[in-house]
């Protein structure tokens, strides 16, 4: 059965400034389909979506939509033809209600001489909500009162309503790593949803770096490298394993977790912590990190294991318990706190909280330490660049140089900067939130030697791993938490890893 | 990676203030030739002297994102207290007001740090409890600026001697934009002030002190302009309760101007010179076309806007208006 094409690529290509990051892409969208874009960060898919959806220009090439050339000069006109985009960055107004939100920019469909009628706008978001099976959302919610998956599936509502208004079942929606932040109830609901709207006739494009999502839920595949579009695949012919090989030119093994370097965990214990408490998040959490082990910690979101680990960072302040390091008992009232007695961390939110956008990466790097590169007090320059390069080709950070911006590096390179920061400072216990979070996977499997080789140093690692795969994959022992309190321990050796689906059931 | 180049447009707005400068120079020196004379530029560097210390100071107030209003006032109170007292106490006076200035900077700092209150209310309020110290400590000796005697005077002329052709004074604000230099460039406080102004949740959990580092860039902003404010009194040889009014406006346009970003993480000393230098052409320039006095904060005003507005980053997400 052929499919009435909805959308075509021709030549599209994209420069900034000297650089290409996109070039000659033909890509087709038919009606009543899903495509999956992979490719590691900085591929190019992101750019290709943004192009489509009116928020870039594209540099050469052109576009084609229901046979006819078509060309967004905003996301706004793109909305008026029937492209939608659900961001991997939210972009939502965090002080304005779910409803507030949805008809964003369309409040004119709600007022009657300038005065709004919020009743009508919150209905209307009402059934919007309702449509996606989202009853548990309600539309005068405030989104800064809403946790991180139910302001996804606002967003995601918000533009499936616009773009559904317009478009009459020809429509094209863009899904940029949508299912990051979402647990798993919520992403069959997305899942569902999104079938459901193939079935009556949309193109749905989804971009993720789980791999199993997208051979769950596409029927096609286009593999992104480096700007170019190197393969397409039908997903009845895919597996995970030939999708890995597509995306990274090499060869990937079973031994993705690098786990025959685990370490065996020595009997030194550098960090105790004895019935800690946050109140209103977590308590009685009890556990000991010894020298040169990985730790996981892992529950859902909202069991407490954040707070867990912003205590021990110093982030956020205990409200009982005791914390010891290397047997002394401490008592944190800052990161830099924390950071005097050998504790760092590596920040899950990377944008906010990890780099520091505007400075060069070579102060990103010695931010945690500039004794290091100091005699008496005084910093010498030449040192700390000297440093930065030796961290910049220890880790195989892509860049331009010790002086590039760091806000200029792709996602896995950025991590990896963070990384150079948390080793350089010496700290010998290091809190790991999230490290592989929006990390393409070859800066993946370079972090993760990283970890053992870490470790095999004698540094030790409290990780929150993004997925219970990857926690397992990389920890010598587990901590499973759920609603505040620790409720199971697993032994990981690298031999004899504990059964996912026993692990899970202490999590729900 | 190939590297990319910076656009035209974007190296000329990194070093329009070097532009800046030339032109108002070029613009004064052919309204009036002498403008550039031995005795003029003696002149300016005698204007410049006090100043340079105060924008130096403040500037590291703007690395860290926040702003001083303050020192103008703080400038006031330093001048009339070394001004009435320099004379008896001689220039161990000087120590006792760079303390006072420590003291201020540790208050504004602790209150806007730790007491988590935004660095524009907490140093407007400064300003207005410094101006009047200024103006309640004159009240006994008439009000207005008093001079100090002329037998006392002999404690302070050495500030006005001349080495090399230039006066003392200013070879001390040469000293102290050095020290500033050295402080941004070479000391962990120093960047860590910077990398605060760029990210303050990311410089919190790299672990950097946060607390202390602001207070430490009010303190070295407060001691700016009590330098600043003694080195008037011993240019003026009197107390003059009113000094600072202008000079906040000066050292913060001169900041601007020096391309300093006002959202923080950027910035140098050297630029901040190259701003002083501008203002005071503008000042002295502007005395020696004959232009009224008052209309000078009429031209900073316009001046600090544009200097801003060319040097904000409109483009970048993570702007965050203070």
């Amino acid at each position: 059965m052929e499919k009435e094409l909805l959308f075509k690529t021709n030549n599209i290509g994209k420069i900034y400034g000297t650089n290409t990051v996109l070039e000659g892409i033909n890509v087709e969208f038919h009606r009543g389909e899903i495509v999956g874009l992979i490719g590691e960060n900085g591929a190019g898919k992101s750019t290709l979506m943004k192009i489509i959806a009116g928020v870039e220009n594209a540099s050469m090439g052109t576009m084609e939509m229901h046979g006819k050339p078509f060309k967004a000069s905003s996301m706004l006109d793109a909305n008026k033809h029937g492209i939608g985009m659900v961001f991997q960055e939210q972009s939502l107004i965090s002080n304005l209600s779910a409803a507030q939100n949805i008809f964003l920019g369309r409040e004119k469909d709600f007022s009657t001489l300038g005065m709004v009628n919020w009743a009508k706008m919150n209905a209307a978001a009402r059934a919007a909500l309702d449509k996606l099976g989202l009853s548990h959302i309600s539309p005068s919610q405030k989104i800064s009162d809403m946790p991180f998956a139910m302001r996804q599936m606002v967003e995601i509502t918000k533009v499936l309503d616009i773009v559904s208004e317009t478009a009459n079942d020809k429509a094209l929606i863009l899904l940029d790593e949508p299912t990051t932040v979402l647990t798993d109830e919520e992403m069959k609901i997305l899942f569902e949803q999104v079938r459901m709207m193939k079935e009556k006739g949309n193109c749905i494009i989804f971009i993720s770096h789980r791999l199993q999502e997208v051979l769950d839920l596409t029927d096609r595949i286009y593999v992104f490298k480096d700007g170019h579009l190197t393969g397409e695949v039908e997903t009845k012919d895919a597996d995970e394993y030939k999708l890995y090989e597509m995306m990274v030119g090499r060869e990937t093994n079973g031994e993705y977790y690098v786990s025959q370097r685990q370490t065996v965990p020595t009997d030194d214990v550098v960090l105790e912590v004895e019935n800690l408490a946050m109140f209103g998040s977590f308590k009685d959490v009890s556990f000991k990190l010894h020298k040169g082990e990985v730790l996981g910690l892992y529950g859902v979101e909202g069991s407490g294991k954040e707070d867990v680990c912003a205590v021990i960072s110093g982030d956020e302040a205990k409200t009982e318990g005791v914390i010891r390091v290397n047997g002394k008992e401490v008592k944190f009232g800052s990161p830099s706190d924390a950071r005097k007695h050998g504790i760092l961390s590596v920040p899950r939110d990377r944008r906010d909280e990890g780099i520091i956008g505007i400075l060069p990466i070579n102060e990103n790097i010695s931010v945690s330490n500039y004794g290091k590169n100091a005699t008496a007090g005084l910093i010498s320059n030449k040192k700390q660049i000297e440093n930065a390069k030796g961290w910049i080709k220890d880790l195989g950070i892509k860049c331009e140089g010790p002086n590039q911006r760091i806000s200029n590096l792709s996602g896995g390179n950025a991590q990896k900067v963070i990384f150079a920061r948390v080793l350089d400072s010496e700290c010998p216990i290091l809190i790991l939130d999230h490290p592989t979070r929006g990390v393409d996977i070859g800066a993946k499997g370079d972090i993760y030697s990283l970890i053992r080789d870490i470790t095999e140093k004698g540094f030790s690692v409290l990780l929150m791993g993004d997925t219970l795969d990857e926690c397992l994959g990389l920890a010598s022992r587990i901590i499973v938490m759920k609603d505040g309190l620790v409720t199971a321990e697993f032994d990981c050796p690298a031999d004899n890893k504990p059964d996912q689906v026993e692990v899970v059931q202490k999590m729900l | 990676m190939e590297k990319t180049k910076p656009s035209f447009k974007s190296l000329f707005i990194q070093n329009i203030y070097i532009l800046s400068a030339v032109l108002v120079i070029v613009v004064f020196y052919f309204i009036n030739p002498s403008f550039l004379s031995l005795y003029s530029i003696q002149n300016m560097t005698t204007e410049l002297a006090p100043l340079l210390p105060m924008a130096c100071g403040i500037a590291f107030v703007l690395y860290a994102g926040s702003i001083d209003l303050s020192i103008g006032a703080v400038a006031s109170a330093v001048c009339v207290i070394t001004g009435l007292n320099v004379g008896e106490k001689g220039n161990i006076m000087i120590l006792y007001m760079l303390l006072f200035g420590v003291m201020i900077g540790l208050i504004n700092g602790l209150l806007v740090s730790k007491g988590k209150l935004p660095s524009f209310i907490v140093t407007l309020c400064a300003q207005s409890i410094y101006r009047a110290i200024a103006i309640i400590l004159s009240n006994p000796h008439g009000g207005g600026s008093k001079n100090i005697p002329l037998k006392q005077r002999v404690v302070v002329n050495w500030a006005t001697n001349k080495v090399l052709g230039l006066p003392i004074l200013f070879w001390i604000a040469v000293l102290i934009l050095i020290i500033c230099i050295i402080i941004e460039r070479k000391t962990a406080i120093g960047k860590s002030i910077f990398a605060i102004g760029a990210n303050e949740k990311a410089a919190r959990m790299a672990g950097v002190n946060v607390t202390l580092m602001k207070i430490c860039a009010f303190i070295l902003c407060s001691v700016g302009a009590a330098i600043g404010g003694v080195m008037y009194t011993y240019k003026l040889k009197s107390s003059v309760p009113t000094i600072g009014d202008n000079l906040y406006m000066m050292a913060i346009s001169s900041v601007a101007l020096g391309g300093t970003l006002f959202s923080g993480g950027k910035g140098s000393a050297l630029r901040t010179l190259i701003g002083v230098l501008t203002v005071t052409a503008i000042s002295s320039g502007m005395n020696m076309a004959g232009v009224n006095p008052l209309w000078k904060n009429v031209v900073y005003g316009i001046v600090l806007i544009a200097a801003v507005a060319i040097n904000s980053e409109k483009g970048g997400r993570d702007l965050i208006i203070k």
